[in-house]
């Protein structure tokens, strides 16, 4: 699905993953944790405004990203229901 | 500068990189030059791609001189400072973030970006890469000063915990002027 | 030895600090909510000064032909007064300016102000604007090492007064507030709708303020009498750029230095938290004095009359501490309601009774830097 792709290639240039290209990025694999890649609070607070400023969502409580930031199929799954650009 | 005391140097400008008197072998120019020595004498530590250009030129001079100085890496202590010295602060991300916010209809502030605003995050970056739990400091003065910077510096060492710091001139006003003259001091 | 001979605060709530103290005193707060200022689109509750009130106060007391920005004025009538009060020679070469600030003159890269040179953005250009004011021509020194800057900077004066180059240290620590760091801190979601309730049970974030606030330290031979900054740390928690180490370890290893063949914590007159409000950092602060054997210690904080003042943080905070206990008092914990942390402190929303006259000032910042300074009066 494009917009998979298009998230995969957004969260790498937000998050500054240089070592990462689109097609290493599974759809289902956990973004953050220990089997994840790596990713810490100011990377979920980046994904926050990742969110807001291509589709529009606002999250007003960033304690909801852990679950909105799962994976990308399920961050996916979200913008799609919620987006607003 | 103490100099006596100074058992590794390390110098990183625009055009050379100099450790302990030996340059090093560097093709690129400008800021190209602080990936060119990662991918080459580090290499597995991807937070470096988040950093801004000061924390990455502190924290590829500390590597080197960290590499050069041999010791067992990344074991905790709390006997070592890191307190860096320059005269432009944090202000070449300063610029970046004030321009991530300048437009209100369009405002997205990045926390990514935000968070490089404050010239001492480098010394934080250099503390948990190498668990460093000692003294962390960043000092800002008009222009370089060899008897402030001493003065400082031996004051780190009235803290009777701290035996060595990792200190110097870190200056990094934009992606085309920076230099830094890093050193490890003994007490 | 070193003590303190002067001070002042410069905030919302007064201009000295007598009438900081007297605020404080009676719960008084200069927080609100603020919709719309500086075009922001949230709004953010801050202590602020009122609009043009530095400019005004700064015209009618201060006289010169120099142009300074707001954020130096704070600095200088905080300054001025202190200077004025310890009678010292703020030209000769034996006073040392040092400066905490997180971010000087920043506001100068959105807006230019006519007369000021561009380079007074850079923080020793405008420390050298301030020690040049009071005709003093050593190279000042500028100490910015975040929200910790306050305490960091006593430490480095105490340490130039003690290697006897110096006679008197003049400590400025100053902040004022912006959109650059309101926009900062949003970004971080680190701010609360609300006014803050530091270590409560439903806080929500922290409240940004301003202030200008100056310590001066002088060096003598025999003690006589007054404060004496007895012991500083600086510890690193070497855990993460922004969120606080779970462990408090930094803190933990700060208060344990500053406490080792000092004092006892039976003889601790109370802590001075950094108490944000945040659910981070009252967490971790209430681990580190925990493990620091201080969960029976009275601890208050201050963030909920000043919000917090960045640089000035440190510097305030430490005289509003010493100015209670020359009262016998620890300071009600404004904003606090219901406990709210893992590990037990000895905290209140009312002010208290000591006869006890040592304290500790507590701070954590950015880079994961931690401080702590032992304060003793004779």
């Amino acid at each position: 699905m494009e917009l998979k792709e298009e998230l995969k290639g957004k969260i790498i240039d937000a998050l500054n993953l240089e070592d990462i290209v689109v097609t290493d990025l599974e759809d289902d694999a956990p973004l953050f944790g220990e089997d994840g890649l790596g990713l810490d609070s100011i990377d979920a607070l980046e994904l926050i405004v990742l969110l807001e400023k291509n589709y529009g969502i606002k999250i007003s409580d960033p304690k909801e990203g852990k679950n909105i930031f799962k994976s990308v199929n399920v961050m996916a799954d979200y913008v799609e229901k919620n987006r607003k650009k | 500068m103490n100099m006596k005391k100074a058992v590794h140097k390390i110098t990183i400008t625009t055009t050379e990189v100099v450790v302990d008197g030996k340059p090093l072998d560097v093709t690129c120019l400008g800021s190209n030059i602080f990936t060119e020595l990662y991918r080459k004498y580090v290499n597995d530590y991807p937070k470096y791609f988040k950093m801004d250009i000061l924390c990455k030129l502190g924290f590829i001079a500390t590597e080197l001189l960290l590499q050069t100085e041999g010791k067992v890496r990344f074991e905790p202590c709390e006997d070592r400072a890191v307190v860096f010295f320059n005269r432009s602060s944090s202000l070449h991300a300063d610029k970046s973030f004030e321009s991530n916010i300048c437009n209100r209809e369009s405002f997205y502030p990045s926390p990514a970006m935000f968070v490089y605003t404050l010239p001492n995050i480098v010394t934080g970056e250099i503390a948990i890469r190498n668990k460093y739990y000692g003294e962390t400091n960043f000092i800002v003065i008009e222009k370089r000063d060899e008897d402030v910077l001493e003065n400082i510096i031996d004051g780190v060492f009235t803290d009777n915990m701290t035996t060595s710091v990792v200190t110097g001139w870190l200056e990094a006003e934009s992606e085309e002027e920076f230099n830094a003259e890093i050193y490890i001091i003994e007490k | 030895m070193i003590r303190k001979i002067a001070d002042n605060i410069t905030s919302p709530l007064g201009f000295t600090t007598a009438d900081n103290y007297k605020a404080v005193c009676e719960g008084k707060s200069c927080l609100k909510i603020y919709e719309g200022k500086w075009k922001l689109p949230e709004p953010f509750v801050a202590s602020l000064f009122q609009d043009n009130q530095i400019g005004d106060i700064f015209a009618s007391e201060i006289h010169t032909d120099n142009i300074y920005t707001r954020f130096e004025k704070m600095v200088l009538l905080s300054a001025t007064k202190a200077i004025q009060d310890s009678g010292i020679d703020a030209s000769s070469e034996r006073t040392i300016f040092i400066l905490s600030t997180t971010k000087g003159n920043v506001s100068l890269l959105e807006r230019n102000v006519r007369g000021v040179d561009d380079d007074r953005v850079l923080l020793g250009v405008m420390a050298n604007v301030i020690s040049r004011h009071f005709n003093n021509t050593n190279i000042p020194i500028v100490v910015s090492n975040a929200c910790i800057s306050g305490v960091c900077a006593q430490i480095v004066a105490n340490r130039c007064l003690e290697s006897g180059k110096y006679d008197n240290a003049v400590v400025i620590g100053a902040d004022e507030q912006s959109p650059f760091i309101v926009s900062g801190f949003q970004s971080f979601r680190a701010l609360s709708p609300e006014e803050c309730r530091p270590f409560s049970k439903n806080r929500n974030g922290l409240n940004l303020g301003e202030a200008a606030a100056t310590i001066i330290y002088q060096h003598c031979d025999n003690f006589i009498d007054g404060w004496q900054a007895v012991k500083g740390a600086i510890r690193n928690d070497a855990n993460h750029i922004s969120g606080p180490s779970r462990t408090g370890e930094g803190s933990y290893r700060a208060l344990k230095y500053v406490m080792t063949d000092e004092v006892a914590s039976d003889d601790i007159a109370c802590v001075n938290v950094h108490g944000t409000a945040t659910a981070y950092n009252d967490e971790m602060e209430s681990i580190a004095i925990s493990r620091a054997g201080l969960s029976d210690t009275p601890i208050n904080g201050y963030k909920g009359y000043y919000g917090h003042t960045m640089g000035a943080a440190g510097v305030l905070e430490s005289i509003l501490s010493m100015r209670a206990l020359d009262d016998g008092l620890i300071l009600a914990t404004r904003g606090f309601d219901e406990i709210g942390v893992t590990h037990p402190v000895n905290i209140s929303n009312k002010i208290r009774h000591t006869d006890k006259k040592t304290f500790i000032k507590l701070l954590s910042g950015f880079g994961g830097c931690n401080a702590a300074m032992l304060f003793s009066k004779r």
